[in-house]
């Protein structure tokens, strides 16, 4: 310890941290939620029509949608990163000497926001427009169905995504108990094993909407998908093209 | 005058090799982490005492000081610990027996054998400097509720008259907190605890260190006991009047945010003390003054 004046971030420690701990349910956690949910509308079982449709209404945000990523998802992403590898690296796990349930969930809440870390820059590299420069940014918004599907095809690939979407979901929902204790929204062990449960039926459904949509994207039949997509597509240009309302594009094997 | 010194320490270990061998042959080993001077490195070093029935660990380092011979025959130093009340109310014989944080004098070597077999280890705390062998300096300890204002401001030269009377409701709330022994078993396990030593430089005044001492453990996590002692306190209806005080200490540097939501402490509390309902209550109460705080500039 030296005789230095405290860093910035050791004069603003507490708000700081709480700034952190909220980032973690709103925005980012919030997000997590409706992107899981979102992508699990693949297993409607229409060639991703639905998938289509909910993808659409994201991107209506036109030209909106890059300030709204960094404010919304990226900047607080990395805010909460910094500060959690901050924390991670002002503690000691010690589940070795003291095996309880809760050190488990410590040290697995630290595991679990590194390897969330790793696997979101990963898949934002990977499908993100964000990566095009790095040969990633598969995923195209107007084919949304088909080019994830694509990119989920490898073996490997749907192994780190379900390793990935496992591990932020749990970091998520424990994440939600830990934060109930360290806002005060649940103070006695009675009320914090009642939260528990919350967090956990909050967990598994996350986990189940995750891998869902992970085996539902990689299970669609790609042409047809990219059939449903080129029909959208011409279906969306006639609609606002010349003429649009005299000539609908037949739907192809719809049944 | 050492010479004889020697010559009764060698008629007690004869007396207790004879205890050893004659009757049960049973023998407890033991494995102390020894250190001799602070910042000095340590080393582990065997011993062996006759088993008797109903031992405590205080009553094995007893036995290991009265012989004073290693296991394999060398007269070393006797192994120095602390310890005191011997009932798990004073809170001075903390160590790590088998690895884990707990009381010396409440440690039954019948029940440590039956679990973990016939060798016991025992270190002292890893998060407080070493003074020596199993004697630690927990400074930090008090310094945590000295920030806190861990106590009912009364001082005064005139009678404040009979305090505000407490339900039996909140007594008995705030009993079990009024347990703590300032132990720091809930510190030795909380991985958000990390050990602090600063050393006197040889140009420093006594005052001085002592200002970059606490300068270094404000520093740090201030830890579960004073956060639990600062909501005793903070329940109290005189002790209340400096409630604000008390949260703006919760929240300053080295404060609850750093707790990680281990609830170790409160699974290694000797006295239970419901900790993390403690820390709970100190966040929802740090939530409502920062607010109001916000809004009240
Ligand atoms: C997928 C995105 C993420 C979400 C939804 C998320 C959510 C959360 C939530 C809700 C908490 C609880 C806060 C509290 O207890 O007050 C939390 C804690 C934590 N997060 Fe994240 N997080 C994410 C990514 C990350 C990343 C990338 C890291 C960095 C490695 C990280 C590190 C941590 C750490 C260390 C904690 C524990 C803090 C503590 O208990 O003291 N998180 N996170
Ligand atoms: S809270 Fe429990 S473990 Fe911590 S110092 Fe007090 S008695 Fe010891
Ligand atoms: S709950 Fe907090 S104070 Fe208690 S052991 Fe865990 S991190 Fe430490
Ligand atoms: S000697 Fe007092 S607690 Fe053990």
């Amino acid at each position: 310890m030296s005789d230095s004046s405290p860093s910035f971030l050791e004069r603003h420690q507490f708000l700081i941290y709480r700034l952190f701990s909220l980032a973690g349910l709103i925005p980012i956690g919030a997000f997590v939620a409706v992107h899981l949910l979102t992508n699990a509308s693949i297993l409607a079982g229409d060639d991703g029509r639905t998938f289509q449709s909910r993808v659409d209404m994201i991107h209506s945000l036109g030209p909106l949608l890059v300030p709204i990523e960094w404010a919304f998802i990226f900047l607080p992403l990395l805010f909460h990163a910094a500060i959690g590898f901050v924390i991670i690296a002002n503690g000691m796990p010690n589940v070795g000497s003291y095996s309880y349930v809760g050190n488990v969930r410590y040290t697995l809440q630290r595991a679990t926001g590194m390897i969330a870390f790793a696997f979101i820059v990963w898949h934002i590299v990977q499908l993100h427009w964000l990566g095009k420069p790095f040969g990633g940014g598969q995923f195209d918004p107007h084919r949304a169905a088909s080019t994830a599907a694509e990119a989920l095809q490898p073996t490997l690939v749907a192994i780190f995504y379900a390793i990935g979407v496992l591990a932020t979901v749990f970091h998520f929902s424990n994440g939600l108990w830990t934060l109930g204790i360290t806002w005060g929204l649940w103070t006695s062990p009675a009320a914090m094993r009642r939260a528990n449960v919350i967090s956990i039926v909050i967990g598994v459904g996350l986990a189940t909407a995750g891998l869902g949509a992970l085996a539902g994207m990689r299970s669609i039949d790609v042409p047809r998908a990219r059939e449903a997509e080129t029909w959208a597509e011409k279906q969306k240009h006639a609609l606002s093209g010349p003429g649009a309302a005299v000539a609908p594009v037949p739907i192809p094997n719809a049944h | 005058m050492i010479k004889a010194m020697e010559a009764v320490a060698d008629l007690v270990t004869a007396g207790a090799d004879d205890a050893a061998h004659g009757g049960s042959s049973r023998v407890i080993r033991v494995r102390v982490l020894r250190q001799d001077v602070a910042g000095g490195e340590s080393y582990f070093e065997r011993f062996e005492v006759p088993y008797e029935p109903n031992m405590n660990v205080i009553s094995v380092l007893q036995k290991i000081a009265a012989r004073a011979r290693s296991q394999d025959g060398r007269r070393v130093a006797p192994v120095a610990w602390d310890c005191s009340c011997l009932e798990e109310v004073c809170g001075s014989c903390t160590m790590l027996i088998n690895g884990r944080t707990r009381m010396a004098c409440s440690a039954l070597v019948d029940s440590l054998v039956s679990t973990d077999g016939d060798e016991i280890e025992l270190r002292p705390m890893s998060k407080f400097p070493v003074v020596r062998d199993l004697v630690v300096d927990r400074r930090r300890v008090f310094r945590g509720l000295e920030k806190v204002k861990a106590w009912v401001p009364v001082e005064g030269s005139y009678d404040l008259g009979p305090g505000p009377r407490i339900s039996p409701e909140d007594q008995e709330d705030a009993y079990p907190l009024t347990e703590c022994m300032s132990c720091g078993c809930c510190l030795e396990a909380c991985p958000q605890y990390m050990k602090i030593e600063t050393v006197r430089r040889d140009d420093e005044s006594e005052s001085d260190f002592e200002k970059r001492r606490k300068a270094a453990f404000d520093s740090g996590f201030v830890g579960a006991h004073a956060i639990s002692q600062a909501m005793l306190f903070n329940s109290h209806p005189t002790g209340r009047m400096i409630a604000d005080e008390r949260l703006e200490a919760l929240t300053a540097k080295g404060g609850i945010q750093m707790c990680g939501n281990a609830q170790n402490c409160v699974a290694v509390c000797p006295k239970h003390i419901p900790l993390t309902r403690s820390i709970a209550r100190a966040g929802r109460a740090a939530t409502v003054w920062a607010i109001k705080r916000l809004f009240d500039r």
